[in-house]
């Protein structure tokens, strides 16, 4: 019954983020152009290309959804509302959105494609850069928190959220998350002007719908990790905890958005060269601070 | 025949099947995603066997593991799509005969060992991962900081193995 | 006895007699090496089988699933720098065309 209220809600966030995303790219809010296109989308002819690797070809939008939602299913909205509280929460996140690089390798290759097989690999070289940041800090959440658990690593931001205690962890994960979730400026997998949409390009009709959707909620469940490890989860003064789940998740769901119009399109060269040479010294030395404060002042 | 039995059963047939798809199939990129999900196969299977932290780590790190490989399949091979059907097998009837003998082998000891009682109780999953992190950073942290240094030392030689020496740089364009 | 401790270790003896068909008959040197990652991956399952089965209160059992995981990135990191060398200087990984290697 929870995994249901929680799929739905997904859906909803993901119809938000629809619009939200149109909106900051077209300075237009409009509430009902994403329902329209998506079904559109149903409406057109779903091409399969020439010789594809079938069996990539139709798992790929639903590997991207399926791992999407289950990335979902530890986060907790409010002290309840959650899935399934695994004792290792923080880890299985990672593992489930590690197959988001999987689906993408898979939709590159599959329908035989040139520009969708570059979008591919630039995705794995794109992992390379970010893997690192989205595990280390999420190692010195669960320092501070001393569990896997979620909903335990929420309870332990009660006096002060993480956002304070270790910024530098904070950034580095809003950072990797968005590249995760191949948004702008890091969109190198889907570069639309330089790969004419890269992994998405062969795909149409019903398969580009549940793409697009499974993107849309792989920001969702990305914008949730960010507020469960970073911001206080549910935690905050007045409202009842799923309003201030909701709000906040909103609120780092349009930062990632804002954030990616302001910069260009990053080269794949320099996110590895900043991932590897900027980013891993600063997360290990956000795990030493972090270290040292949890038994100074926990 | 309990619960437990018949995910262990499921999840290894799924694990052994795709293990065999490795070696069956000529496009490359399925030959590495086959070996990804025979290990995903086993990570469920650890999760069956309620070693969670396992489980999830492993279910984690061979998907990175193997899209590498899977690059590198692709780069190496002479014809990654598999299309045109190339041999890619030598001494085919020893090696086959090799896997049975091991199969059977191993076979035969898990079912003619006694292997003693059966303990039917596993500690709760929490309860592991904190064994689990006093065993490494206790009484195994030798053998942990040995293992952290030699992958440290093999990612340092394999670098230094796989990039161009300098004088070939001068000379080449290749980078 | 059990069931699932047998289910296990037949599992982990399949793994192994394909990762050993894999490692003797392939003819490219990162097709040998998904072999060894077979014959690894039984050598977990038959250690993590004896962990939950036998010895289920001594985390020393897990420790040594962590280890053979470590032992197959080894393997993928040292394999693939060999493979990038070789490639380099031949152009290409297959092991039939490496017989010199042969002392």
């Amino acid at each position: 019954m929870t995994s249901l209220l929680i799929i739905l809600l997904l859906l909803a966030g993901a119809y938000l983020v629809a619009v939200l995303e149109a909106w900051i790219a077209n300075g237009r809010l409009r509430f009902a152009t994403p329902v329209l296109a998506g079904i559109a989308m149903l409406g057109r002819e779903s091409i399969v290309p020439r010789q594809p690797d079938r069996i990539f070809f139709e798992t790929a939008p639903v590997l991207l959804l399926i791992s999407a939602i289950l990335g979902a299913m530890v986060l907790p909205l409010t002290p309840d509302l959650i899935t399934t509280d695994l004792a290792t929460g923080a880890l299985f996140i990672n593992a489930a959105l590690v197959y988001v690089l999987v689906a993408l390798l898979m939709a590159g290759w599959g329908p035989d494609g040139a520009y969708a097989m570059i979008g591919g690999w630039r995705f794995l070289g794109q992992l390379i850069a970010y893997a690192m940041l989205i595990v280390m800090p999420i190692t010195a959440v669960a320092m501070r928190a001393e569990s896997l658990l979620t909903t335990q690593i929420v309870v332990s931001q009660a006096g002060l959220w993480n956002i304070v205690y270790q910024p530098l962890g904070f950034g580095l994960f809003f950072v990797a998350a968005m590249a995760l979730a191949f948004l702008p400026p890091f969109d190198l997998a889907t570069a639309n002007s330089e790969l004419a949409s890269g992994v998405e390009a062969e795909y149409s009709g019903v398969r580009l719908a549940v793409f697009r959707l499974a993107r849309l909620t792989l920001v969702m469940t990305l914008a949730a990790a960010t507020v469960v490890f970073y911001l206080g989860g549910w935690q905050g003064p007045w409202l009842p905890p799923w309003a201030w789940s909701g709000l906040k998740i909103l609120a780092v769901t349009a930062a990632m958005l804002l954030a990616g119009r302001l910069m260009p399109r990053i080269r794949e060269a320099d996110l590895m060269a900043w991932g590897w040479m900027l980013g891993i010294p600063l997360a290990l030395l956000n795990i030493f601070l972090v270290g040292v404060l949890v038994l100074v002042w926990p | 025949m309990t619960t437990q039995a018949f995910f262990i059963g499921f999840f290894g047939l799924a694990a052994v099947w795709f293990g065999v798809v490795v070696f069956r199939t000529h496009s490359m990129m399925r030959s590495a995603l086959a070996l990804l999900f025979s290990q995903t196969a086993l990570g469920a299977m650890f999760l069956g066997m309620q070693a969670e932290f396992l489980g999830v780590l492993q279910i984690m790190m061979m998907a990175t593991e193997m899209s590498i490989m899977a690059i590198f399949m692709v780069m190496f091979m002479m014809d990654p799509g598999g299309l045109g059907e190339m041999e890619m097998t030598h001494q085919k009837r020893l090696s086959l005969v090799a896997g049975f003998v091991a199969f059977t082998g191993a076979a035969a000891v898990a079912v003619l060992f006694d292997w003693g009682p059966v303990v039917s109780v596993a500690p709760d999953a929490a309860q592991q991962t904190a064994d689990l992190g006093l065993e490494l950073l206790g009484r195994s942290m030798l053998i942990f900081e040995t293992a952290g240094i030699t992958i440290l030392t093999a990612m340092i030689a394999a670098t230094a193995v796989a990039i161009l020496p300098i004088e070939a740089k001068t000379t080449t364009n290749e980078y | 006895m059990s069931i699932e401790l047998i289910l296990a270790l037949m599992t982990g003896a399949a793994l192994f007699g394909v990762g050993i068909y894999g490692a003797l008959s392939q003819t490219n040197l990162v097709m040998i090496m998904m072999g060894v990652e077979l014959i690894l991956a039984g050598a977990m399952v038959n250690l993590l089988a004896f962990w939950r089965y036998l010895h289920p209160d001594v985390a020393a059992g897990q420790m040594f699933v962590l280890i053979i995981m470590t032992v197959m990135a080894l393997e993928m990191a040292v394999g693939f720098g060999v493979a990038i060398a070789r490639f380099r200087a031949k152009g290409s990984v297959e092991m039939e065309e490496a017989r010199e290697l042969k002392g």
